[in-house]
């Protein structure tokens, strides 16, 4: 059996462990893998530094854990650069299974522990910063296109109360807020169709501008949004994100320090997907050769 | 070796959910060797932990906070105040979809589905034809002449407005796809073939990301390393 | 005529309210006060609909357990997490209720480890899993085997090569390649696709809404 016949009748399982292996190794040998960034990312930092301090941003987590590792690096990234340049943020969840936690846990893992009900309010990792007046979260809500409409109607309705039921209109930022046109601009962290919803529905009903943080598996069709300008920025997959973070860590050192400190954020993830996508790469075209190479041997034989 | 001293501690709540998470990461991953009971045990425990995740993530934040808050506290009179109606009737809806389970009576949920699917199909193709099709459409309408972009950009858009002609001839079914019609349908599947390329690339990439995430958590969170 | 006119005529005006209103109210009008009371409603009936399902997993699992069928011990660790995550979940709903005072924070701390020790985890492992087989798929399946092939796998190669930082140091300009195919040919048939399935959901829209599609009815053998 030659090296082809051998490479084309492997047990999948074998790259399986391969793909496991080299998932593991860059988590030790960190690589520090440089990232380019693009023009659909860099339009929504542009953005973010152009607005002025007290500017709000609605930031919405419509994804669950299945995709948590792309898209909470995203949610992150915007949350402190946000915060660093004293912009306001109003947060809420819109996807079913699990958006609700994804937004407290990464707003937590921004700003540190909150506990609002018993008086905890203020940021531990960005002090001075306090819950209800600099950032405030809404929760999640059923109803997805209904829900989005009625935000521009009047948020107070549809969102009566924050996560941890307090009446939104006892805090100043989420009593100020009613609708689309109280805020700069918004930001979904999507999985699936809820960040089209916001380009189809609320960009294009309401004119909010509007920014996607989507997962990879989304991107391809977010570029047309985006190309139409129905998006004014598209994070595209665990590299959009990693491009993004390379940009608020570059500029801000306290946002740095404080995602440098976690176990996992996008350019840590983005050294292990560079490998483990060269090895797949090298084997679509080991898959290929030995497929031209079999096809030419079947010729000869004819 | 200091990765084995720095593991989760099982004597906390914290620590005891990251071995259990740990222990639940492996019992699927498990899979990928072969099928076993480890794997259906946690598939099973993932199906319950999925519905009864909705079901209280609705009541929480949905019904109790929407509906049944306000009843309590808003001092509505029953029967006789209009908000206390407008706070019944969607409760009155949305109960009356469960009579499909009552074989008898089971007719009865269509005038709620009736609701729910009327508004949300007349609200969907509101948002595909103003929010898509018009929008989609002007950015693909261009000058054939380049006026004043870039060379690049305006063959990009050339490109682009040849690309959604072909596509949609592609998707046209009223005529057989016979001479010219077959011809620019070709060219439409082969922009669907470039497209669908790209669209695995990014599959593997979103598809990496989340295996990544898992073993950070395996290799961080619970054996310690890098934590 | 209950069973089957008033559902198709409640589904064409609750379908035509927002379309007029889209078209010819401004704020204030009694319509589009009409529309967003609707709306308001429509918010509160989804967490109703999202629910639905709840009972038929119970009526399945439940057949299965009695019957000692395939699979029934995995029915039952399956009915328990469904019992326990949801008790935990409505303690937390419920607590800030009238009477519901003795449950305190116990729904919420429970509720959120699950979350976090079980749910979380299994969810992402089991998507996690499509990183080893999209890699068993790309080597096992991804051949040119004819023109159409070839392009995809020429698509392919070209973005996962330029999204590639080893391979962008060698060659600067695949970025710039990538960028285009997903701007140019990419952007072109996902809009391609875009536009028709738009269209085709339009279409089924006013067929659902004139009452000529009536799949939905769920209409029984001689109805």
């Amino acid at each position: 059996m030659n090296f082809m016949d051998w490479i084309t009748n492997l047990d999948r399982r074998w790259l399986y462990l391969l793909v496991g292996v080299f998932a593991i190794v860059p988590l030790i040998f960190p690589l520090g893998m440089p990232v380019n960034v693009s023009p659909a990312v860099q339009s929504l930092y542009d953005h973010v530094e152009g607005m002025n301090p007290g500017e709000i941003i609605m930031v919405s987590m419509d994804y669950g854990p299945s995709t948590g590792p792309e898209n909470d690096p995203m949610a992150c990234a915007l949350i402190r650069h946000a915060l660093s340049r004293d912009l306001r943020i109003v947060m809420l969840a819109l996807y079913p299974i699990g958006g609700v936690n994804e937004g407290i846990q990464e707003l937590q893992r921004c700003v540190g522990d909150l506990d609002p009900p018993n008086g905890v309010l203020e940021s531990t990792k960005f002090p001075g910063k306090i819950y209800g007046k600099d950032f405030v979260y809404l929760g999640y809500k059923d109803g997805g296109l209904a829900t989005m409409r009625q935000m521009n109607e009047n948020i107070h309705e549809v969102f009566p109360s924050d996560y941890w039921q307090t009446p939104v209109t006892e805090y100043e930022l989420s009593n100020e807020v009613q609708g689309y046109d109280d805020v700069n601009f918004a930001f979904s962290v999507a999985t699936g169709i809820i960040g089209e919803w916001w380009a189809n529905t609320v960009n294009a009903q309401f004119g909010l501008p509007v920014a996607v943080g989507c997962t990879a598996v989304s991107a391809p069709k977010y570029f047309a949004y985006y190309n139409a300008g129905q998006m004014f920025a598209l994070l595209g997959g665990l590299k959009g994100a990693a491009e993004y973070e390379r940009l608020v860590l570059d500029n801000y050192p306290q946002a740095k320090a404080d995602t440098e400190e976690q176990v996992f954020y996008a350019a840590k993830g983005w050294d292990v997907q560079s490998v483990v996508y060269s090895i797949i790469t090298i084997f679509i075209i080991l898959g290929n050769v030995a497929y031209l190479l079999e096809r030419r041997r079947t010729r000869m034989q004819l | 070796m200091h990765i084995f001293f720095a593991m989760a501690p099982l004597n906390t709540p914290d620590g005891f959910g990251i071995w259990v998470g740990a222990f639940f990461t492996l019992c699927i991953l498990s899979f990928l060797y072969k099928d076993n009971p480890f794997f259906r045990f946690a598939e099973s425990i993932f199906a319950g932990c999925s519905l009864g995740y909705y079901i209280g993530n609705t009541f929480s934040q949905t019904i109790v906070p929407n509906v049944l808050e306000p009843l309590v506290h808003d001092g509505h009179t029953p029967f006789i105040s209009w908000g206390w109606w407008v706070l019944v009737i969607p409760i009155i809806i949305g109960v009356n979809l469960y009579t499909r389970y009552i074989p008898k009576i089971a007719w009865v949920a269509r005038f709620s589905l009736a609701i729910y699917v009327g508004y949300y199909a007349a609200l969907e193709m509101m948002l595909k034809l103003q929010g898509e099709v018009l929008p989609q459409s002007a950015d693909t309408i261009i000058s054939l002449v380049p006026r004043g972009t870039p060379m690049i950009d305006w063959f990009t858009s050339i490109v682009v407005m040849i690309g959604v002609l072909c596509v949609l001839v592609y998707f046209f079914f009223s005529a057989e796809h016979k001479g010219v019609l077959g011809g620019v349908s070709k060219v439409g599947v082969w922009f669907l073939m470039i497209s669908f390329g790209a669209a695995f690339a990014y599959t593997i990439m979103g598809r990496i990301s989340i295996l990544i995430g898992r073993v950070v958590f395996l290799m961080g969170d619970w054996l310690g390393y890098g934590a | 005529m209950l069973k089957k006119k008033i559902p198709v005529l409640l589904c064409f005006l609750a379908g035509l309210l927002p379309i007029i209103s889209f078209f010819f109210t401004s704020p204030g009008d009694g319509l589009r006060e009409a529309n967003d009371t609707l709306e308001q409603w429509l918010v509160v009936v989804s967490g109703f609909a999202l629910l639905l399902g709840v009972i038929s997993v119970f009526q399945v699992n439940l057949r299965k357990i009695s019957n000692r069928s395939k699979g029934w011990v995995n029915a039952i660790y399956l009915l328990a997490s469904l019992v326990i995550m949801g008790a935990f979940g409505l303690m937390d709903a419920f607590s800030e209720m009238p009477g519901w005072g003795w449950v305190g924070t116990s729904g919420n701390t429970g509720f959120n480890w699950i979350f976090d020790a079980i749910f979380q985890p299994l969810q992402s492992t089991m998507f996690s899993l499509l990183a080893f087989y999209v890699a068993s798929a790309a080597f096992r399946a991804f051949r040119a085997r004819n023109l159409e092939a070839g392009l995809l796998l020429a698509a392919a190669m070209v973005v996962m090569l330029g999204i590639n930082p080893y391979v962008v140091k060698v060659l600067p300009f695949l970025p710039e390649w990538t960028r285009w195919i997903m701007n140019g040919p990419n952007a072109a048939a996902q809009r391609g696709i875009i536009i028709g399935a738009a269209l085709g959901a339009a279409s089924m829209t006013l067929r659902i809404l004139l009452g000529i599609e009536r799949s939905w009815l769920g209409l029984q053998e001689g109805e």
